[in-house]
């Protein structure tokens, strides 16, 4: 929500009410979704299933919130799957041949990092569309994470570094503990920082924002460095949760995290989103997975759902904006 | 467009440049000479994991013995039927002598299968057969019977009673319909055994803990699992250790992988059902030789399955199924 949505809000009080319920949506539908999963299945509501639900969420909601970042910004990046396959064989590679787990799990990132870079510096300097230069790394990062393991799993690794994707503090899984900690951060980011105003300002009208002096380039690397960035922590964290390198892990995921991110009400064409949207979008798609296998639904059936929902989700969010817009929100 | 000459010179001479680095990258690719010796085209469901390692090194034994070049190329995910049709294409457009493949879709393959019978190349199918008689001959293993064997190992170890779940791995395709048919038609022979959850792991690993973790949520009294490929089994014993059950729910995988192995000999995992795909490899690159000399080949080749437990794991033959490479 940005300052001028808010002060809206605080000029008209019955319209106010009528639109904050309104961008409440997706969560209600994850309420809806939580209570109807409860009804049919005995084990929905258990302690357990809900970390296993938080846990298995982690990782593409990590990877969404990249996404989130690249998507307000009128952009889309297509090789976070692939960015969080080498950044984890990276990892793991290194703490085969003896590196400190630490350093292994910093240089996986930093390679998830770097692969950002490389898609913001040819977005923005070659002023080519997004999704051909992502969809190149896509390959390319793939391509690399194959060659490096000649295909095979790497295991073996240190037990230690299982602790990321297995381990429990207080309790608490340590992958919804780290997914909770990056939330935070990119939510006060993305709201409290510059680097987050900008990115609204680039994907709402990228001209207006060069004209009023936004080094645009600077900040559009950045978007995608961040992106990269968490698929690189995605990428160690789904490692150490398989306690192997998967050179093939993460096929697919890109489009799990714009899914996600587009649910939780962005726009693919840029100046909309949040990420407790995208968070939230993230959990509708992983509790509905999570409930279709409690209920032993088909795996034909579990698809259509799956994509039936996406679309539901959507299309609701499209109406309920034309509707604010007129209501003047 | 371009203010002087000088600038359109310098524009032409950037894009030479940036072409003659493309060539440059192509330049590995690109060992294959004129023709020489008989080439055949070997095409894997994809390359990347240990079961098409082991083919690929089956598959190179056999053509060092018989004196022919292999060409091996496979998508770069099993799901990617597009992918392998244009592959396949491109060895036809080569003119290989003959084509040795397993097809990622057994209907989607036919018209490509097709295509390189009309152009005289024989065509034999390894692992993954396609839907149409024109296959030389389909070396591969038998899945139904790699399914029941499943089932049978893993009803003796839970003591013939008991739920079980069942994690194929994608839906619709050929070997893993096969091994899912071969475990449920066996285990439902078993009265006191119940099938209670059948979950796809899409052969990701990642998915495979997932559907694990839902299935022991909602069968929390689960005595035995049974995986039918590497990816799966990767996932579900993770899952298994993770939550505490590891060794408590008995687990047999199909195939062989280090990972599988190595969980196998920490105990997570009980039974092995493990194919030959050095053999699929090697009988199927021989059997390309037979057919480029004109010899008749069997219409079907059984590779074998073979159940690894603790027990035999130390026999020399089951050393040699386990560990072809070394």
């Amino acid at each position: 929500m940005n300052i001028k949505a808010f002060k809206k809000i605080l000029i008209n009080k019955r319209q106010s009410y009528i639109l904050f319920f309104e961008r409440l949506t997706p969560f209600f539908s994850l309420v809806i979704m939580f209570l109807i999963l409860g009804f049919l299945s005995p084990y929905f509501f258990t302690l357990n299933n809900l970390l296993t639900i938080g846990i298995q969420v982690s990782v593409i909601a990590i990877m969404a919130i990249g996404q989130t970042f690249v998507i307000i910004s009128a952009g889309i990046d297509l090789s976070v799957g692939s960015v969080l396959a080498l950044s984890g064989i990276i990892s793991a590679v290194l703490m085969r041949g003896g590196c400190p787990t630490s350093l292994a799990i910093i240089a996986g990132i930093g390679v998830g990092s770097f692969c950002g870079f490389i898609n913001g510096f040819i977005i923005t300097r070659g002023k080519i569309a997004p999704f051909i230069i992502t969809l190149g790394m896509m390959g390319i990062a793939r391509g690399l994470a194959l060659i490096i393991t000649g295909g095979n799993p790497v295991f073996g690794l240190p037990e230690n570094f299982s602790f990321l994707g297995n381990g429990r503090i207080f309790g608490i899984p340590v992958p919804i503990i780290i997914m909770s900690i990056i939330v935070v951060i990119a939510y006060l980011f993305l709201s409290r920082h510059i680097l987050g105003r900008y990115t609204y300002a680039i994907g709402s009208n990228v001209e207006a924002a060069r004209l009023s002096g936004i080094d645009i380039n600077r900040y559009n690397t950045a978007v995608y460095i961040i992106s990269g960035m968490l698929a690189g922590i995605a990428g160690v964290l789904l490692t150490s949760r398989l306690v192997t390198g998967q050179p093939t892990a993460g096929t697919g995921y890109e489009l799990d995290t714009i899914a996600a991110v587009v649910i939780g009400g962005a726009s693919l064409m840029g100046g909309q989103g949040t990420i407790i949207g995208t968070i939230i979008g993230a959990f509708i798609m992983a509790t509905l997975r999570n409930g279709c296998n409690l209920l032993n639904i088909s795996a034909f059936w579990q698809l259509i759902i799956i994509g039936a929902v996406i679309i539901l989700a959507v299309y609701y969010d499209q109406v309920r904006r034309r509707h604010s817009a007129t209501l003047g929100g | 467009m371009f203010s002087n000459t000088q600038n359109l010179i310098k524009k032409l001479l950037q894009l030479a440049a940036v072409f003659g680095f493309l060539m440059f990258l192509m330049f590995p690719g690109c060992k294959e000479g004129p023709k020489e010796k008989i080439r055949f085209a070997v095409a894997p469901k994809t390359n990347a994991n240990p079961f098409w390692l082991t083919v690929k090194a089956g598959a190179e034994q056999a053509a060092k013995e018989s004196g022919v070049k292999i060409i091996w190329k496979g998508p770069a995910e099993e799901t990617d039927i597009a992918g392998q049709v244009a592959i396949i294409e491109d060895f036809l457009n080569k003119r290989v002598d003959a084509l040795v493949m397993a097809a990622c879709d057994a209907k989607a393959l036919v018209p490509t299968v097709k295509k390189a019978v009309d152009a005289g190349i024989p065509v034999i199918t390894i692992d993954s057969d396609v839907d149409s008689d024109l296959p030389l001959t389909f070396i591969a293993t038998d899945n139904i019977l790699g399914g029941k064997k499943a089932a049978q190992i893993l009803s003796n170890l839970i003591g013939g009673k008991g739920e079980v779940g069942l994690i194929p791995f994608i839906p619709g395709a050929a070997t893993s319909i096969m091994r899912e048919k071969g475990f449920k038609d066996e285990i439902s022979k078993y009265p006191d055994i119940e099938l209670v959850s059948t979950l796809y792991c899409y052969s990701d690993a990642a998915r495979g803990m997932s559907v694990t973790e839902d299935m022991l949520t909602s069968h929390p009294d689960l005595s035995g699992i049974f995986t039918a490929n590497e990816p799966g089994a990767a996932g579900c014993v993770q899952a298994l250790k993770s939550l505490g059950f590891a060794g408590k729910v008995k687990l047999v995988a199909f195939d062989s992988g280090p990972t599988e192995i190595e969980e196998l000999k920490k105990g997570n995992i009980q039974a092995l059902i493990v194919q030959n795909p050095y053999n699929m490899g090697y009988l199927g690159v021989k059997a390309a030789v037979d057919a480029v000399h004109g010899k008749s080949v069997e219409k079907r080749i059984d590779t074998g399955v073979t159940v690894v437990t603790m027990e035999n794991f130390n026999e020399p033959e089951i050393q040699k199924i386990l560990f072809p490479l070394k």
